[in-house]
């Protein structure tokens, strides 16, 4: 214990706010993603397998081409083929959320494991110097500047996005008309049936717009946080961005700031273990932040839910 | 045609589920099934077998995927030259879950194969557990010692290889000249999981790093996982971060991150297993190879010629070529005039120290020779 707060300057620092981002942004496009179909009410536990196929297609579509936007964009086109499979089985079919859910993500991982074995003749990785990575972004008028350059200074062009698309996601659910249909989809369908909004249309454009995010967010990881693809890469950051999802409510800046409480336990763990903290106690911190906002986020919703039905009465 | 679809569409998922649960799912299930009919049969096949020509029938079980560049390459090498060398009939189950690991074992036991090599220590509790049900088949562990009487076991002075990889880098992090090098007498180490063997690697690291500077400061860290990289990637900027300017890997496909972490922020790091200096030109200073390719090879060699002995252990040593540095011509490439040739002189000096037994590089509880 001593040794932690002999060093609290070395765990504690300004590189930390790099990280802590670095490490959430995976899990905020993941969020991102599983937030577009919750507010049409349907649960994406699909999340993890989209990114997965995304991942795979980024890095196999830039090797063969050369090109990260190539790459990026068939990633974000497969992510929306997957989640098609979660969209018509649940839209059309009525299947259960969860079920199919699971499906896609056993599926992908099967199927990424073959293909993997199939187009590149390799068994758990592939990484290869022909592989070309999403560009970071060096501001260089910044590199001068103490603490500013130190956060700012090198970025992923993928890291940037995210911050415009958590702004453009919560102008496009909270202030067009798009976004006002997609949430009266998600709430009370019959009503938005009543005004003349086609539920399934909406519900299907949601479902593909989650899937270009979900594609997007695998690109990030296998083409700009690294540039290699490994079986099952997402390590559950899927199923992280969903926990984040129901803390926020759906709102797009909310989850994201349950994302950064994510990436914040996973930063300072790291960084904790070199002082002698045991590692199964470390590297359970981020399930325990996870059991932890999910509690407190119910807890709220369901006060707030028994304050609006007390002032009914 | 409504029903049509959704039959297809329920078939598909179907499909989908089967496929993917995993080699692990799967294989025990059809194991179990075929073996409940096929046990029998198997007993008398294995009878028939010695005295007939068929190739004898060896599973590797590994803890992690194949194509980690590392450790379960190094293992799959060796497996592959002895299918090049004697024609054996060879069978690779891998898996990332500890749950896929003891099923993945189970479904080799049932199948009847006369060698199943458990390729790491993280297997060695499952072959203690039901090694005893299956009295005719022979087992083989590497990394660890199992004491059957039908378990031969091979494991590795790590702790001295390690000695020399802590101690060159120990070396380095002092020299300031070269490009990222900092004035901070700290080092790290990423590990994958916190598993005994790993500590046994520490535990040469840091006495071979304070043999060089008694004040030197070590980073420790495990991911947790054996593949992903990501996890080790952000495991060494942490270490980056604090301080360290050099990172050892002892993380199988976790450490492919580590690699690519050091090469990202101009930094160094160390490989381990296999030699990993070309993965990441520049990066990494050298590798510290475990011959894991030889103990594999060696097992199904005994079993091949008829000199399996059950219940022994085979300890490779620096002396014996077990464990060593890799020969830093990748690193001084890219170092050009700035490579620290004081370094490889250094290594050689303590290595033939340890090897004449003027020093003697500590184990972690339960490993050495005498284990």
């Amino acid at each position: 214990m001593g040794a932690i707060i002999e060093n609290l300057d070395k765990i504690i620092n300004v590189s930390l706010i790099y990280a802590t981002f670095r490490s959430a942004t995976p899990i905020i496009f993941a969020a991102l993603c599983a937030a577009i179909t919750q507010q049409a009410n349907i649960l994406n536990v699909g999340t993890e397998g989209i990114m997965l196929v995304g991942a795979f297609t980024a890095v196999a579509v830039s090797y063969f081409t050369g090109s990260w936007v190539v790459g990026v964009a068939a990633a974000m086109l497969a992510g929306v083929l997957i989640a098609m499979i979660i969209g018509i089985g649940h839209i059309k079919y009525g299947a259960d959320n969860c079920a199919i859910g699971m499906g896609v993500n056993m599926l992908a991982l099967a199927i990424t494991k073959f293909l993997l074995n199939v187009v590149f003749g390799m068994n758990g990785s592939f990484s290869s110097p022909e592989i070309d990575p999403i560009p970071r972004v060096k501001l260089e008028f910044l590199s001068e500047v103490p603490i500013l350059g130190e956060i700012f200074c090198n970025w992923s062009i993928a890291e940037w996005f995210v911050i415009i698309l958590i702004i453009a996601l919560q102008f496009l659910f909270y202030k067009t008309v798009w976004g006002l249909r997609l949430r009266a989809v998600g709430q009370f369908p019959e009503a938005a049936k009543t005004a003349g909004i086609n539920v399934n249309k909406i519900k299907y454009q949601a479902v593909a717009f989650a899937g270009m995010i979900g594609g997007l967010a695998g690109a990030h990881l296998s083409l700009g946080y690294s540039t290699q693809f490994v079986e099952n890469m997402t390590s559950n950051r899927g199923f992280m961005g969903v926990a984040a999802m129901y803390f926020g409510g759906a709102n797009p800046v909310f989850t994201s700031l349950g994302c950064l409480l994510f990436g914040f336990a996973d930063s300072v763990g790291a960084r904790l273990q070199a002082y002698g903290i045991p590692s199964q106690f470390v590297l359970m911190m981020p399930y325990i932040v996870t059991i932890a906002v999910l509690s407190v986020s119910m807890a709220v919703k369901l006060s707030a839910n028994k304050k609006r039905q007390s002032s009914l009465n | 045609m409504k029903k049509l679809v959704s039959a297809a569409l329920a078939a598909s998922l179907c499909l989908g589920l089967t496929a993917c649960g995993g080699g692990a799912a799967e294989t025990t299930a059809a194991a179990t099934t075929v073996a409940a009919t096929e046990t029998t049969a198997a007993a008398a096949e294995a009878t028939t077998a010695a005295a007939s020509e068929d190739p004898i029938r060896v599973c590797v079980v590994y803890t992690g995927n194949l194509g980690d560049k590392s450790y379960n390459d190094s293992c799959n090498a060796g497996a592959q030259q002895a299918v090049t060398d004697f024609g054996i009939e060879l069978k690779s189950l891998e898996g990332s879950t500890a749950e896929e690991w003891e099923s993945n074992l189970l479904a080799a036991c049932e199948e009847g194969y006369d060698l199943v090599i458990g390729a790491s220590s993280n297997i060695a509790d499952y072959i203690t557990e039901h090694g005893p049900n299956y009295p005719d088949t022979k087992f083989a562990v590497i990394d660890t010692t199992v004491d059957l009487p039908n378990v031969q076991s091979i494991s590795f002075a790590q702790n001295e290889g390690s000695f020399l990889a802590g101690a060159a880098a120990a070396m380095f992090t002092e020299m300031t000249d070269i490009d990222g090098v900092n004035e901070d007498a700290i080092i790290g180490w990423v590990g994958g999981m916190d598993i005994p063997v790993l500590h046994d690697f520490f535990t040469g690291y840091e006495q071979g790093a304070k043999y060089i500077n008694p004040d030197i400061q070590i980073l420790q860290a495990f991911a947790g996982e054996w593949s992903n990289p990501l996890k080790g990637k952000e495991l060494t900027f942490a270490q980056f971060d604090q301080g360290a300017d050099i990172v050892m890997n002892v993380a199988s496909g976790t450490g492919a991150g580590v690699l690519e972490g050091a090469k990202e922020k101009g930094l160094y790091a160390i490989g381990v297993d296999l030699n990993q200096d070309a993965d990441q030109p520049g990066a990494v200073l050298t590798s510290m190879v475990k011959r894991v390719d030889n103990a594999c090879y060696l097992t199904i060699q005994s079993v091949v010629e008829g000199t399996f002995a059950g219940g022994t252990t085979q300890y490779l040593s620096l002396k014996d070529g077990g464990v060593s540095l890799t020969d830093f011509s990748v690193i001084k490439e890219h170092l050009g005039d700035k490579f620290p040739q004081e370094i490889v002189d250094k290594v050689d000096e303590l290595s033939e120290k340890i090897i004449a037994g003027e020093i003697v590089v500590e184990n972690y509880e339960g490993f050495g020779p005498a284990n």
